[in-house]
């Protein structure tokens, strides 16, 4: 429960569908235009992206600590995870890619698992940051959050194309899934983060109680 | 239906009063700043023309050879599908698919519901099911990861090149240019307009 912001089409009895953006009177369910669920806020918004959050975040372990990929140089076999794989480009002189390549796989999910667990803690205890600086920030985690994805195609790329057999061969590791894993379950959390939510008010832990009785 | 007389903002929940754009004018909310709507001059025209060549390059660059790998005299080359769909023999069958639905098949989809979409409008014939092909276009959108793709190709070429000759091949130019047509037709999708042109008809598309 919680205290609708003022000015909202929630507050005055109307709500918007997330599909067509047409408004309706709050009592109907089903949008009129296009047939879509209708609900002031998404249901359960909180509790789900923190479910999906965190499920990514046990999953970055693997992800950082299982190879991405196999390489098979003339016989020796080279193990790759994520970082290692960053700083053999940095050593080997690429250093704009291994920037790169740093920036979309390591930084971005750190930053949207900080975004987003910061976005659910403060639509709870509205906190320093105002409420347009925090919806920036959930914009941020939307643009950003795909790009955490390059690494996997990287890995696919390398992998489809160098099967040279004894000389040079690329395999994939375990940790392309568990990668892979976190950049989806980490777009599905935003998605169900209802950003609408950063504007209203939580309820005191008062009024919480008296709801409840 | 009339037409919309109050919008809610997407992102705060602000009500305010539609927007009545001209073309080449933009709508911002004044509380949280999200761009709700923004009317492009020619807009049918041009999503029927990015989406038309969009959907051709993407064919050509399923035709051709993504790129050359000669390491002393042993080639390899692979086609766009088989970056996808090589992982698949490699025990990866669920990542593979994934790779392919996120480069390949999203894409696709999304141009070619558009360009269904707008050539209903243009007939003047908008059958019940059209407002599902709607909500599967925005559906989709976040899923289509083209871009991210060619990043990830260039991020390849760059690690190969200094222990072997690298060429890049058609297919590599012919997907560079479809994601450009992709971006135009994803900056030129405007929610508002594309509902407005279905429930109203093509009388208040500018066409």
């Amino acid at each position: 429960m919680r205290h609708y912001s003022e000015g909202s089409a929630a507050s005055n009895g109307l709500v918007s569908c997330t599909e067509c953006a047409c408004l309706s009177p709050n009592e109907l369910t089903r949008c009129p235009r296009c047939h879509a669920k209708l609900t002031s806020r998404q249901a359960y918004s909180l509790q789900l992206t923190l479910a999906l959050l965190t499920t990514a975040l046990l999953l970055f372990i693997p992800a950082n600590l299982l190879p991405m990929m196999v390489t098979e140089k003339l016989g020796q076999v080279e193990y790759n995870t994520i970082l290692g794989g960053i700083i053999l480009l940095w050593k080997e002189g690429s250093h704009p890619i291994a920037v790169v390549v740093f920036v979309a796989s390591v930084i971005v999910p750190i930053l949207k698992f900080i975004i987003l667990y910061y976005l659910c803690f403060c639509s709870l205890n509205p906190g320093a940051i105002s409420a347009k600086t925090r919806t920036n920030l959930y914009r941020l985690t939307e643009l950003i959050g795909r790009w955490s994805m390059v690494d996997i195609f990287v890995v696919a790329v390398l992998v489809a194309l160098i099967q040279l057999d004894h000389l040079l061969n690329v395999q994939p590791g375990n940790g392309t899934i568990a990668f892979a894993g976190v950049v989806i379950l980490t777009m599905f959390s935003a998605k169900a983060f209802d950003p609408r939510i950063l504007w209203d008010k939580p309820l005191t832990r008062d009024e919480n109680t008296r709801a409840r009785n | 239906m009339g037409k919309l007389q109050h919008i809610a903002c997407e992102h705060c929940d602000l009500l305010l009063d539609a927007p009545q754009l001209q073309e080449g004018e933009s709508a911002h909310c004044p509380r949280c700043g999200h761009k709700i709507s923004r009317l492009r001059k020619q807009l049918m025209p041009q999503l029927l023309a990015y989406s038309i060549t969009g959907l051709i390059l993407l064919f050509l660059s399923g035709s051709f050879s993504l790129m050359t790998i000669n390491l002393g005299g042993n080639i390899s080359e692979i086609t766009l599908w088989q970056s996808a769909l090589n992982l698949y023999f490699d025990q990866y069958k669920a990542l593979s698919l994934v790779v392919f639905v996120l480069i390949v098949v999203v894409p696709a989809v999304v141009v070619s519901l558009v360009l269904f979409f707008i050539m209903m409008i243009k007939f003047d014939a908008r059958p019940k099911m059209l407002s599902n092909v709607l909500r599967l276009i925005f559906g989709l959108l976040p899923w289509a990861m083209a871009e991210v793709f060619l990043v990830g190709v260039l991020v390849s070429l760059v690690k190969l090149v200094t222990i072997s000759q690298m060429e890049l091949g058609w297919s590599f130019w012919a997907y560079g240019l479809f994601c450009l047509c992709y971006a135009k037709v994803l900056s030129l999708l405007d929610r508002y307009q594309l509902w407005s042109w279905l429930t109203h008809g093509v009388r208040y598309a500018p066409l």
